[in-house]
């Protein structure tokens, strides 16, 4: 799909955030102040709806479920018992608008990978 | 006594006896062993051993509990639990809480699990007998369950009660709180379609015998940890709100601290516990304020007309607290209870009042 409208930047006030459709692929575009980024639309932790469940103050994305968090600035998880990194698409802004590199829709395999695979339980 | 009957008894007391299975749980931090009798969960016989096994509600509903079946066999009780809804059973994915083993088994838990809990008691299941039901408006009732054997527990704990004949399971605060306890004081507000609420206010509840498991919960209230308190709750997750202000007025804490107590319900007559709320006021040296905020019904920024220590506000309470907190957060701990929507609410307008996710408390039930 190479490069792909969102929105303009102009529709996601500073610390909100907006669920996009992007040629058939669900984004959250994340306004935090400091600049935009786009996301799957769910929490990694247990698939709640980062746009109705999530808050962003002083650059950290909070979903209010379980308080999950990452800084949306660096993107570091944020302390607290966040177990997993937020996936995010590249992003630009031109004239206004924000457009996603979107190769494949990005997912959290809640299922196989990541949480319950070999890896995950390696003691190392 | 040889050696030799030395190892046989020992190898007795370490095996498990025929009628128990053993399990072990793989988890993040390890692998861990308990075992588990008939008829109990898989979480609760995990707890009772003292593993912090992932869990909130206990009940079937939060889907925190998950793990997975990599061998052995279980039997699932609540197949519809709304917690499992995102399960892959395929993949053997199941509820602790929902799951009892028919075999020894193996599970993999997605978690750090401690083989302790770092400040709460271990929980264990209890016999129970209902007592002194009382109604304390058209749809909330107070009631008591007598303990077979006493219980520890912390302000803001909860407990998980099975009554006869209703299935599944159900978490509810206490109101009260201490060591040593032989009895523990809940609330449960009727709700529609809510089994037990209609159970509780019927004619079969008094004298009825309850299974109750606990105690539970990590929203809990340490004088030592000298913060100022903010509690926020709707309808009957007054309940540990009513077990902290106990705790804080025991230790005069409102001498030395703030307290802001938010309680929503819809009008001014489904509002209950005024009595002790007035009573805490009183004796608060002007630093607990108490706000009683309807959702329903509008009197406007008032004192309520019987106990004037409690001031009343028209708005959902996650807005009214928002409200009147603006700018005055600082070093509050947060207590939150309630109904989803309310505890969302209220989240979020802590997060964005700057209120550090540590010192936001909740245990979501539902």
């Amino acid at each position: 799909m190479g490069w792909t409208y969102l929105c303009d930047a102009s529709d996601v006030a500073p610390d909100t955030l907006k669920l996009v459709d992007a040629d058939g692929v669900r984004i959250v575009v994340a306004n935090y102040g400091q600049g935009f980024r786009a996301m799957p639309p769910i929490c990694p932790h247990m698939e709640e709806p980062l746009e109705e469940s999530g808050v962003i103050a002083n650059c950290v994305l909070t979903c209010t479920k379980h308080l999950w968090a990452w800084n949306l600035g660096t993107m570091e998880m944020d302390g607290g018992e966040t177990e997993k990194p937020l996936k995010t698409y590249d992003l630009k802004e031109e004239d206004g608008r924000l457009l996603a590199l979107v190769e494949e829709e990005l997912t959290y395999d809640f299922d196989e990978e990541d949480d319950m695979d070999d890896d995950f339980f390696s003691k190392s | 006594m040889t050696s030799l009957a030395r190892a046989d008894d020992l190898a007795e007391l370490i095996a498990p006896a025929p009628d128990r299975c053993a399990v072990t749980v793989d988890a993040r931090s390890g692998t861990f062993a308990f075992d588990c009798a008939p008829g109990e969960t898989l979480l609760y016989a995990g707890l009772a051993h003292g593993l912090t096994l992932p869990h909130e509600c206990a009940t079937g509903t939060c889907g925190t509990c998950r793990a997975r079946v990599m061998s052995g066999e279980v039997d699932v009780a609540w197949e519809e639990a709304p917690g499992a809804a995102k399960l892959k059973r395929d993949k053997g994915d199941v509820l602790l809480c929902q799951t009892r083993a028919l075999g020894d088994c193996v599970l993999r838990v997605p978690s750090d699990v401690l083989e302790k809990p770092v400040r709460h008691q271990i929980p264990a299941a209890r016999h129970g007998v209902i007592e002194n039901l009382r109604r304390l408006t058209s749809d909330v009732t107070h009631f008591e369950i007598a303990l077979a054997e006493p219980m520890d527990f912390d302000a803001g704990q909860f407990v998980v009660v099975e009554a006869p004949g209703l299935q599944g399971a159900r978490a509810y605060s206490m109101v009260n709180h201490g060591s040593g306890l032989d009895r523990i004081e809940l609330v449960v507000k009727r709700k529609p379609g809510g089994g037990f609420g209609d159970w509780i206010a019927g004619p079969t509840a008094e004298g009825a015998k309850v299974e109750v498991f606990g105690p539970l919960g990590r929203a809990t209230f340490h004088p030592d940890e000298d913060r100022d308190l903010l509690m926020i709750a709707g309808g009957s997750g007054i309940a540990g709100m009513m077990s902290i202000l106990a705790r804080a007025g025991e230790e005069d804490y409102f001498r030395t601290h703030k307290g802001y107590v938010f309680f929503g319900v819809r009008t001014l007559a489904d509002g209950f516990y005024l009595e002790q709320f007035a009573r805490s006021v009183d004796r608060g040296h002007g630093n607990l304020e108490v706000t009683l905020a309807l959702s329903h019904e509008n009197l406007g920024d008032v004192r309520h007309p019987e106990h004037g220590g409690v001031k009343l506000a028209y708005g959902f309470v996650h807005e009214v607290a928002a409200a009147a907190m603006a700018g005055r957060y600082d070093g509050v701990m947060a207590y939150v209870a309630g109904p989803p929507p309310m505890v969302d609410g209220a989240i979020r307008s802590l997060i964005i009042g700057g209120v550090g996710r540590a010192a936001i408390r909740y245990d979501k039930f539902g």
